[in-house]
């Protein structure tokens, strides 16, 4: 059965968030809302003998995925025909069920539609036989999406390729992630995204 | 455009919010109608790269962005800044019509006037202060990002008749860099973020290390240059990052050196040092194309020469020393196999000393070993060690020098020292060095397509040039002295400056030291401040004139051995291109009699310059006349490959004969040797040759033709130290260019104020906790950020990146004083003898936190930058391509 889900070559990301802001304009996703989202992992050791790396995160496109199991009028679902994850909107009653589940906490609340929000690696520019935004214009090249289910794919050969010690997965909850980082230059790190403070407001004192 | 389109574009109300205007536009995007849909390939301009952009515009609305993958350099990447730039075209605080201010300055109360009424008023002040004060009583700026054309000013102030432009940038950004390169080497520099550097964007290059010196192309150009080098790394090139932050380039290096701000000058002597004393260098090299071996007279610090050429084409004949006759001979260029050549010697001749250049680098490095570096630079003396090793044992190699170096007065010296770092290893040249004289399209005479016209300024003009006697670099730009005009407006002297036309973004953002500088613009009668929005300096400005937003603009650019165009996706309100503003100022003063603006339009005066020209199409068609085609014609054929990849990748381009004289080509500089030992210097400083138009009086000291280090003034060892302890660094971020994009609710939510990076021991000390508003202050004042610990930046350094509020706009603050590093920033000397570089980097400071929390008024949550999002706008015409 084909499962579609994000290859990322984490070597390659080089944290410009331009995928973030491609999103943004080719789903019309609101402000304060994010389908995906780059971490920064690190610095971490002794200065200056310490690693950084650059964490894309966006909808693990889980085997077991909770947030199908929790959503209560069956808005969130697996499509039969790619194995993608998808939110039908006009399901979704914005009780963000789906949210606390979710082990990562990637996806969204539409503020303005006050409907849950999330990647669906771009569905309406795959049906046309494009890429999604964020993978199309990723200047590092690190953004992969295919079928890994399928051995011939572009996204199965670069994992065969980088060797399965340098192939790690988000931390599993019993939820199975599919999607696959690709690390050879550093430490993998076993952090959750909803851990990384990524945009500082300064909480300590005033707004 | 029918006129009642146009009239019904002039009935929306400016001011309107746009509580759901970008779902709208969203949703016309989605739902596919029949209706007019073109994809059109254009290039962005949000930066200062020129990465190719498919635009899809449906009904004249701009409605999807997207990389082209035809372009040889950013090859289908697009970044946050480019991809952001429909909510930036459709901003609703755009600025839409010419405006005129009705209160006091500071009020920002204005009222919309005619392009008319407005050019008018304008040529009217500036011909009213040529009569009463002189023509160098106006003065002209830009800078701040993305230049549509960089020319455009110079030309206005030579043609009208003042020697004053300047821009935060220039002796800050660029021209220590360009200059020092163009004199020593001849060829492009390789400034990486400057669209120079074309080996790396080549897959097959033999380039197997690349040095990054204060140069972050992940994070000032993500789309080309990030991506380049990131794929060079992939393929498994090394790299050496010399940062004192942890950019995504340095995270990825191969060795990061995290140098103290402002010391680099000191590295690079202890590089050169290393790498002559472990005879690393490139021998024969450096022996047969650098003027190295060449005597140098130790009283003049001149070279002996046998000869001199006379004619200025052909090359003089230098002394050197054979060492088979034990006797100094002539050396006619380029070589003779007869003598056997020192390369390190010391003789005296008829009581005179003579050292080879070789020596006198050896002599002025050697103080600096690497335990010395490591002291003054805070960093490790092995890692330095490692750093070099990695770089000379990775042949063909080269050096990135960014804009770091350009930022301190150690400004000169820097490139200096990179460019004899990669002359000693010999990579230049060849396949694998950065250092290239590929080929070009022939479209462009100065890099843009403007003629600057410097010769139309008279003599008596370009003696009143500010701060160009003693910082003759500047005149390569054409460029005054900043510092010095800020003097002037202060002081009245040397004379008065009364009308100031200004193009950039925030200006008050990126000049060193702002409050001295809105201060010092009450001072001046009357400010025009052009750009696509209003900014901070807008509030100290008298009248507003809208520009165009890259999307609205035509202009050809090179890519490799590409030509690609931007050209206009749609266009809205009233905008004109900056590049015919000018020329619609320089009518407007000719109409009204100006003599100089008049000759401006006379052919047969301008000559090569070019009359000024109604439309940037205009002169779009008249720079395309060379290549016997037109802007309507061109750009339907954009991109447009003008030559072969392998003709353009034109290595050893020094060693190709040249047919007038049978012999080898060389480097493109006097000696037609590399440089290394830069005389030029000497020369510029007493005459202003190579760049000067007009003979000009020597400085009071000569420049230093070999680098050497300056401690900053505001040394963290000296006492200044004890209330400042920390030493200040900037740097780019992803989303920003300059002080762009902060009104721009998509880049702004992700980055909503600036961050201050301060190791984990240094915040214990200064009892700064994560994630907490903190005062930075220097001796000139003091502005809040959020403090970010750490362990990725020099305990001894701290990070902030430049930063202003345009939610603030209307305060007393005007969003400026909030968050804005250059407040800190150091303008008064020490400047660099060169270029008159002042300090934006590398002046103390100190951190401590603020309980006061966030400035009062500052935006921080992503819902509050919805008044900012994209508002539907109807395309409305260009009046320089249809009239008005």
């Amino acid at each position: 059965m084909k499962k579609m889900t994000f290859v990322i070559e984490v070597d390659r990301c080089i944290g410009c968030k331009g995928c973030q802001v491609a999103c943004k304009m080719q789903n019309g996703v609101a402000l304060g809302s994010n389908r995906n989202s780059v971490k920064t992992i690190g610095p971490v050791g002794e200065y200056p003998d310490i690693q950084m790396y650059f964490l894309p995160t966006m909808c693990q496109q889980c085997e077991n995925p909770a947030c199908v199991e929790v959503c209560p009028t069956g808005a969130c679902y697996v499509n039969e025909e790619d194995g993608c994850i998808l939110i039908d909107q006009e399901l979704c009653i914005g009780c963000k069920s789906c949210y606390q589940a979710c082990p990562y906490r990637v996806n969204t609340f539409n503020e303005e539609l006050r409907v849950m929000d999330k990647c669906t690696m771009c569905i309406e520019e795959r049906e046309k036989g494009e890429l999604p935004a964020c993978v199309k214009n990723c200047c590092g090249g690190a953004l992969h999406v295919g079928d890994i289910n399928d051995p011939d794919s572009s996204v199965s050969k670069l994992l065969k390729e980088a060797g399965e010690e340098h192939v790690f997965r988000l931390r599993d909850f019993g939820n199975e992630p599919s999607a696959c980082y690709i690390l050879k230059h550093e430490k993998w790190m076993d952090v959750l995204p909803q851990d990384c403070l990524e945009v500082r407001k300064g909480k300590k004192h005033g707004k | 455009m029918e006129k009642t389109k146009f009239l019904k574009s002039l009935s929306v109300v400016s001011d309107v919010l746009a509580q759901d205007e970008s779902l709208k536009l969203e949703k016309e995007k989605a739902s596919e109608t029949q209706e007019s849909v073109r994809k059109i390939k254009t290039a962005c301009r949000a930066c200062i790269s020129n990465c190719s952009v498919i635009a899809t515009v449906k009904n004249d609305r701009v409605v999807h962005l997207e990389g082209n993958p035809e372009d040889p350099m950013s090859k289908g990447h697009l970044c946050a800044k480019g991809l952001a730039a429909i909510q930036a075209l459709y901003n609703p605080n755009r600025n839409k019509y010419p405006m005129l201010r009705v209160g006091e300055r500071g009020e920002n109360k204005w009222k919309r006037i005619s392009w008319d009424e407005a050019l008018d008023i304008i040529a009217k002040k500036l011909i009213e202060a040529k009569k009463e004060y002189g023509a160098e009583s106006v003065f002209c700026s830009t800078g701040g990002g993305g230049n549509p054309e960089f020319w455009s000013i110079s030309r206005f102030c030579n043609v009208f008749g003042t020697p004053n432009w300047f821009e935060p940038g220039c002796a800050q950004c660029y021209l220590p860099r360009m200059s020092i390169y163009n004199l020593m080497y001849g060829g492009t520099d390789p400034s990486i973020a400057d669209s120079n550097s074309h080996e790396i964007y080549y897959e097959d290059s033999e380039m197997k290390c690349l040095c990054l010196w204060g140069a972050d192309p992940s994070y000032s150009s993500p789309a080309m240059g990030g991506a380049a080098v990131n794929a060079m790394r992939a393929r498994g090139v090394k790299t050496v990052v010399i940062d004192p932050r942890m950019t995504p380039d340095a995270a990825k290096a191969t060795v990061w050196l995290p140098i103290r701000p402002g010391t680099d000058v000191a590295l690079a002597l202890s590089w050169i040092r290393y790498i002559i004393a472990n005879g690393l260098y490139h021998k024969e090299f450096v022996l047969k194309w650098t003027n190295l071996p060449y005597l140098v007279n130790t009283e003049t610090k001149l070279f002996w020469r046998a000869e001199d050429g006379g004619d200025g084409q052909t090359v003089d004949t230098f002394m050197v020393w054979d060492k088979k006759t034990g006797s100094a001979k002539p050396l006619a260029y380029p070589w003779n196999e007869s003598y056997d050549v020192e390369l390190d010697g010391e003789y005296e001749i008829d009581g005179v000393v003579y050292k080879t250049g070789f020596r006198l680098l050896k002599e002025r490095v050697d103080e600096w070993t690497l335990e010395k570096a490591a002291e003054i630079c805070w960093l490790d003396r092995d890692k330095i060690e490692e750093a070099i090793r990695v770089y000379a044992e990775n042949s063909p190699a080269g050096i990135c020098i960014g804009v770091a170096t350009d930022q301190s007065p150690n400004s000169a010296q820097a490139p200096q020292a990179t460019c004899i770092i990669d002359g000693l290893m010999g990579n230049v040249e060849r396949p694998g060095s950065l250092l290239q004289r590929f080929g070009n399209s022939g479209i462009f005479s100065v890099g843009y397509i403007v003629p600057p016209a410097p010769g139309k300024l008279s003599e008596e003009q370009f003696a009143k040039r500010l701060g160009n006697v003693e910082h003759k670099g500047l005149n390569m730009w054409l460029a005054a002295h900043a510092p010095t005009i800020l003097e002037a407006m202060e002081t009245g002297k040397p004379y008065p400056l009364r009308v100031w036309l200004e193009r950039s973004g925030n200006k008050l953002v990126n000049v060193a030291d702002s409050k001295r500088w809105a201060e010092a613009s009450k001072n001046v009668p009357f400010i025009v401040h052009m750009y696509m929005y209003p900014t901070s300096f807008s509030s100290y400005a008298d009248l507003l004139l809208p520009t165009e937003e890259w999307l609205e603009t035509d202009m050809i650019q090179e890519s490799c051995n590409k030509l690609i165009v931007r050209q206009a996706a749609t266009h809205l309100w009233e905008t004109v291109d900056e590049t015919a503003i000018w020329s619609l100022i320089a009518k407007r003063c000719a109409e009204l009699g100006d003599p100089e603006c008049k000759k401006a339009f006379d052919a047969e005066y301008m000559g090569p310059d070019l009359p000024y020209w109604d439309s940037v199409v205009e002169l779009l068609d008249k720079t395309l006349s060379k290549a016997d085609t037109n802007w309507a014609a061109f750009k339907e054929k954009a991109p447009y490959e003008f030559m072969s990849e392998e003709a353009f990748r034109n290595y050893y381009a020094y060693l190709k004969e040249d047919p007038a004289t049978g012999k080898a080509c060389g480097f493109s500089t006097p000696s037609k040797k590399l440089e290394l030992y830069l005389e030029g210097l000497i020369t510029l400083s007493r005459t202003g040759m190579p760049y000067a138009v007009y003979p000009m009086p020597a400085a009071s000291k000569d420049y230093d033709p070999l680098p050497y280090y300056l401690e900053p003034y505001e040394s963290p060892l000296g006492d200044l130290a004890k209330e400042y302890p920390l030493v200040m660094t900037n740097g780019r971020l992803p989303m920003f260019h300059h002080s762009t994009l902060r009104n721009n609710a998509y880049t702004r939510e992700l980055f909503p104020a600036p961050e201050v990076w301060i190791h984990p021991t240094a915040a214990e000390k200064y009892g700064i906790e994560d994630d907490q508003w903190v005062w930075v202050e220097s001796r000139r004042g003091r502005v809040r950020g959020i403090s970010h610990i750490t362990s990725g930046i020099n305990p001894g350094t701290v990070y902030m990146e430049r930063f202003w509020n345009p939610e603030n706009m209307n305060k007393e603050t005007h969003g400026w004083q909030e968050m804005n590093v250059s407040v800190l920033a150091r303008s008064e000397p020490p400047y660099n003898d060169v270029f008159g570089t002042y300090t934006l980097r590398g002046y103390l400071v100190k951190v401590y936190p603020a309980p006061e929390g966030a400035p009062e008024g500052v935006w921080l949550e992503p819902k509050e930058f919805k008044p900012w999002l994209a508002v539907s706008t109807d395309s409305a015409p260009d009046m320089t391509k249809e009239g008005l």
